[in-house]
């Protein structure tokens, strides 16, 4: 199979990228009436599987799950999670020749061999659903032609679709439809009303393409989402028991930091979260993120350059041919830092000192938000979708660090997503040796604050602030995060 | 002459979101002694306990004189109002309905293992707990995970902890609520059992029952401590001024159905475990039924499958509203018609609400927040604050009122839209008897404009009038259904 993305003209490739629509919500006014009687079967029942189920049957669809012989016979997971709540469950040989809509949301690495199983047995003129267009763009998967092909991603871990659909909203939802596939017309009909069947009509939708969800969601997490989040922990942590900060404090820290950090970016962006500092901390911050911008430029670009061409997937795609051996190696080797094996002191931090104490986060957060955000645009995304990729998930992957530091982190994200993390990782650390001798614990460990007495310029603060709020990331997303009305705070330590 | 007192308190003053809550407040509790606080709500009195073992910020003296040779250990505990647990990464961030969804993957941690952790972290024997298991009724739950616990069986649990722990002295914040028939009478001797054995007990409560182990009352007046002779000395809220409802409630709630609930021969079981078995019920339209049984006889989750929160109710044999369940219906469409109030759902509210944002929310049957309101359900809203009294609060997040207040904020928030059917699940769960007549007499006069009602209440003696028909449950069965 060859890639998607690389056989199009250059003139569509562009047309593709570019594509993303903030949607009105008048345009799902229509319900979930499309798919309405419709026999939907979803195949795999993990958390994004089994809780998509649940919200499309609440909404009033008829909802089945097309799990393997061996998973059903041998009562797997899958099989317990979708009879335990009362769905009827069957083979694909079973299910599938009655499907109108198929939705897969088994793991990337299985796509082709679950395509290749499901595709054969689906009805002519049957819709396919993907939740990510990995498949379909790196792998150039071909679906038949009579086959309506559409995409529904939810930009949340299952359980969060759940929650939020029972607490009567939804999460943010990226649709979109192949242009190859979509031959009767009905592709946006079937993903609005799948859509508003999970919920994610009320939190903000946005109009995609294939091509810009996968370019600019590998993009998102090899760079900012995982990748900074995993290379900033290691080196402060590392920073600080080397300068004789207590570890279990610089253990906790680092683990709970990260999230308490985010999620003010969540509520105001970066201006909101650096808003958080003081004054001469935001100075401190904001020229301290500048310098790791000039540094890691050249780092994200190599990224993005490396998800256009192709070149990642196909590495990666070689590592799955080798039964992930180098992936495996280096998930190892991130088990074994000295972060992931000290345990969080039994100390209290409280909220502002995981902002005064540890500044250098603050920064790490703004430098690469804006670096993945301004090389997404760069590279032909456009802003709405460059925002969800890199501003909006960056809390929600700071929340898996914050349970089990980053071992919970590469466990819970994709094995591409990890795969792009540790790639970037390796990279980067490298990169910032020189940055890092210059780094002491006034910005990582101890609060900043402490022996100032707080003044600063005045001309240097406003312009400073007016640099944060001015950004493009922060232009759209307060457009993006007005739509996200229900937004709730996770929680604090 | 007196022993030292177990507590001394000198000079204690508190204040809560600017307001003095306790003013040079002084305090003796002497051994022997075993005391109820009661009196109105808002006084001060979970305050008081939480300064007493250092989860408040408080000024003045408090002082401890454990007994070395009392075989109790030396140290106070406070068992409070409200339950708190985690899931096992740590995090609260769950959903009233999560209890019902099932994912393999264990949520939360067991029954047995939250007591196995409890235990190692206060160096006690498993073998001390067995007992209390039993006395409260609570050994069937130890497979149980917290997730799946109902409010009442929250409470057993807190209470487990507490007595297993057998403090000097013990503090509790409402030790009856949720709490069935037999596991209050149950609870009355055991408290007298650890008194006996050398705990000092602090009760907060106006319960009707007190253990005969209470020998001192005491409320609190302006900021200080007032001891009077009994409970029944206490001072009481002020009878509320009634007021007519607002109009829109004094009209019958739209309904096409005759029978709004009917089931046959339902039950729900998850693995081996059965929880409901065979139930047949039917609820016609203006009914008014009173939901009786045990904590854990299965009552919320027969409940659940009446509001579409049950992922079982899908292949079951139940009609709502005259519409078979999975026929093509969303649960909204089921929860437009439904007006519920639930311990549970109140447990899970979205803590960002303010009052406003909680009523506004009835209309849209979210949890918190809600999309546009229009200018005749802000007149709604406005109406029915002032009926409730809440109109001062409007503004003020839900979980910073007192706990009585937020229950009429949550019934407000249920009557919002002037459902056809009312499920009120325990809604005067930590209410006053003053309180809970309050409330009863407001869902009386709904419930004559032609509102159907299905109640849950735990106190024979503090429903409301209009109750007709009940049902019993024990062990998942219907053991009785009258008529009145």
């Amino acid at each position: 199979m060859a890639n998607y993305f690389n056989t199009l003209p250059l003139r569509e490739q562009l047309n593709q990228l570019k594509h993303a629509e903030f949607m009105d919500s008048n345009e799902f006014s229509d319900g979930v009436n499309a798919l309405k009687g419709k026999k939907i079967v979803i195949v795999g029942c993990g958390a994004q599987g089994l809780n998509q189920g649940l919200n499309l049957r609440d909404s009033g669809l008829d909802i089945s799950y097309a799990l393997r012989k061996e998973a059903i016979e041998q009562k797997r997971d899958s099989w317990k999670n979708a009879t335990d709540n009362n769905f009827n469950v069957g083979t694909y040989e079973e299910l599938i020749p009655s499907a109108d809509l198929v939705i897969n949301l088994t793991p990337d690495k299985q796509h082709t061999s679950v395509i290749n199983a499901v595709q054969p047995l689906m009805k002519q003129g049957a819709a396919l659903s993907y939740s990510h267009g990995f498949n379909i763009v790196e792998e150039g998967m071909q679906i038949r032609k009579d086959i309506t092909v559409i995409m529904v991603a939810p930009k949340c871990p299952g359980s969060e679709v759940r929650a939020e659909y029972l607490r009567g909203f939804g999460v943010p939802t990226l649709i979109a439809v192949h242009p190859e596939n979509d031959p009767e017309g009905k592709g946006w009909p079937y993903a609005k009303a799948y859509c508003v069947g999970t919920g994610g009509h009320r939190a903000g939708v946005l109009k995609s393409s294939f091509v810009a969800e996968v370019k600019s969601d590998l993009m998102g997490e090899q760079t900012i989402l995982c990748g900074l989040l995993q290379t900033g922990s290691i080196l402060s942590f590392d920073k600080m028991v080397e300068k004789g900060i207590d570890p279990g404090y610089a253990s906790k820290l680092v683990q709970y930091g990260v999230e308490v950090i985010t999620e003010a970016l969540k509520h105001g962006g970066v201006s909101g979260m650096m808003d958080r500092l003081s004054n001469p901390a935001k100075i401190k911050a904001f020229e301290i993120s500048e310098e790791l911008k000039d540094i890691m430029r050249s780092l994200f670009q190599k990224h993005q350059d490396d998800i256009m061409s192709g070149e990642f997937s196909k590495t990666m795609m070689e590592d799955w041919a080798n039964g992930d051996a180098n992936l495996l190696k280096w998930r190892a080797e991130t088990g074994e830092t000295a972060f992931e094996k000290t345990p969080a002191g039994d100390v209290k931090i409280n909220e502002q000192e995981y902002f005064d104490n540890y500044l250098l986060m603050v920064a790490f957060v703004r430098a690469g938000v804006e670096l993945a955000f301004e090389t997404m645009v760069e590279a032909g995304i456009k802003a709405e979708s460059a925002y969800y990729e890199s501003l909006h998930e960056t809390p929600l992957i700071a929340n898996t660090i914050a349970r089990k530091k980053l071992f919970e982190m590469n466990r819970v994200i994709s094995d591409t997503a990890e795969y792009g993390c540790y790639l970037f990782d390796q990279a980067c650390k490298p990169l910032l040796a020189d940055f890092m001798k210059k780094v002491d614990t006034d910005i990582v460990g101890k609060n900043f604050n402490e022996g100032k007495d707080g003044s600063v310029d005045n001309i240097q603060l406003v312009q400073v602030n007016e640099i944060l709020r001015n950004h493009p990331v922060e232009i759209v997303g307060v457009k993006l995060r007005q739509a996200m009305t229900a937004m709730k705070a996770i929680k604090t330590v | 002459m007196h022993n030292n007192p177990i507590v001394h308190i000198a000079h204690l003053n508190l204040h809560y979101a600017g307001q003095a809550v306790l003013s040079d407040f002084n305090w003796h509790i002497y051994p022997g002694e075993n005391w109820v606080i009661g009196g109105k709500s808002g006084t001060g009195k979970t305050s008081l306990a939480k300064a007493i073992v250092g989860e408040e910020k408080t000024t003045g003296k408090i002082t401890f004189h454990f007994n070395e040779h009392n075989p109790c250990p030396p140290r106070s505990y406070y068992v409070s109002n409200w339950y708190q647990f985690t899931n096992l990464e740590g995090d609260r961030n769950f959903y009233y309905q999560q209890r019902y969804n099932k994912f393999q993957k264990n949520d939360t941690l067991t029954v047995y293992a939250e007591l196995i952790h409890f235990g190692q972290k206060n160096d006690l024997q498993y073998s001390d707990v067995e007992p209390i298991l039993y006395a409260l009724g609570f050994e069937n739950c130890r497979d149980t995970q917290l997730i799946e616990l109902s409010s009442g069986e929250h409470k057993k649990l807190q209470l487990v902890q507490a007595l297993w722990l057998n403090p000097q002295l013990l503090i509790i914040d409402e030790p009856f609520t949720g709490l069935d028939k037999r596991s209050r009478t149950n609870l009355l001797s055991i408290f007298d059992e650890v008194a006996h054995r050398g705990t000092t007990l602090i009760l907060i409560t106006n319960a009707p029952q007190l253990p005969t182990c209470i020998n001192r009352f005491a409320e609190i007046e302006n900021g200080q401590l007032n001891v009077v002779e009994q409970a029944t000395d206490f001072s009481k809220d002020a009878v509320r001024e009634k007021k007519p409802l607002p109009y829109f409630l004094q009209k019958e709630p739209e309904s096409t159905s005759q029978t709004m609930v009917e089931l046959k021969n339902v039950s729900v079981r998850y693995g081996d475990k059965v929880v409901l078995k065979n139930i047949n019920w039917r609820v016609k339209a203006g009914e008014k039924w009173l939901l009786q049984g045990p904590n854990g006889s299965g009552k919320s989750t027969l409940l659940s499958l009446l509001n579409g929160d049950h992922p079982q109710a899908y292949s079951s044999n139940i009609w709502l509203f005259g519409t078979k369940r999975g026929s093509g219906e969303s649960i909204w469409d089921i929860k437009e018609k439904v007006g519920i109030i639930s311990p549970e759902m109140h447990w899970y509210f979205d803590r960002n609400a303010t009052v406003w944002h909680t009523v506004a929310s009835g209309f849209y049957d979210s949890i918190g927040w809600f999309i546009d309101v229009k200018h005749e359900e802000k007149k709604r809203i406005e109406q029915l604050l002032d009926f409730f009294d809440l109109l001062p609060h409007k503004d003020q997040l839900l979980h910073t009122l007192p706990l009585g207040k937020q229950r009429l904020a949550l019934l407000a928030r249920t009557i919002i839209k002037n459902p056809p059917l009312l499920i009120l699940d325990e809604p005067c769960q930590g209410l006053d008897v003053a309180q809970t007549t309050h409330f009863n007499s407001v869902v009386d006069e709904l419930c004559t404009h032609g509102n159907t009602l299905i109640y849950v209440g735990h106190y024979e003696s503090q429903l409301p009038s209009c109750i007709e028909h009940q049902l019993i449950l024990e062990n998942g069965e219907v053991v009785e259904e009258i008529t009145i």
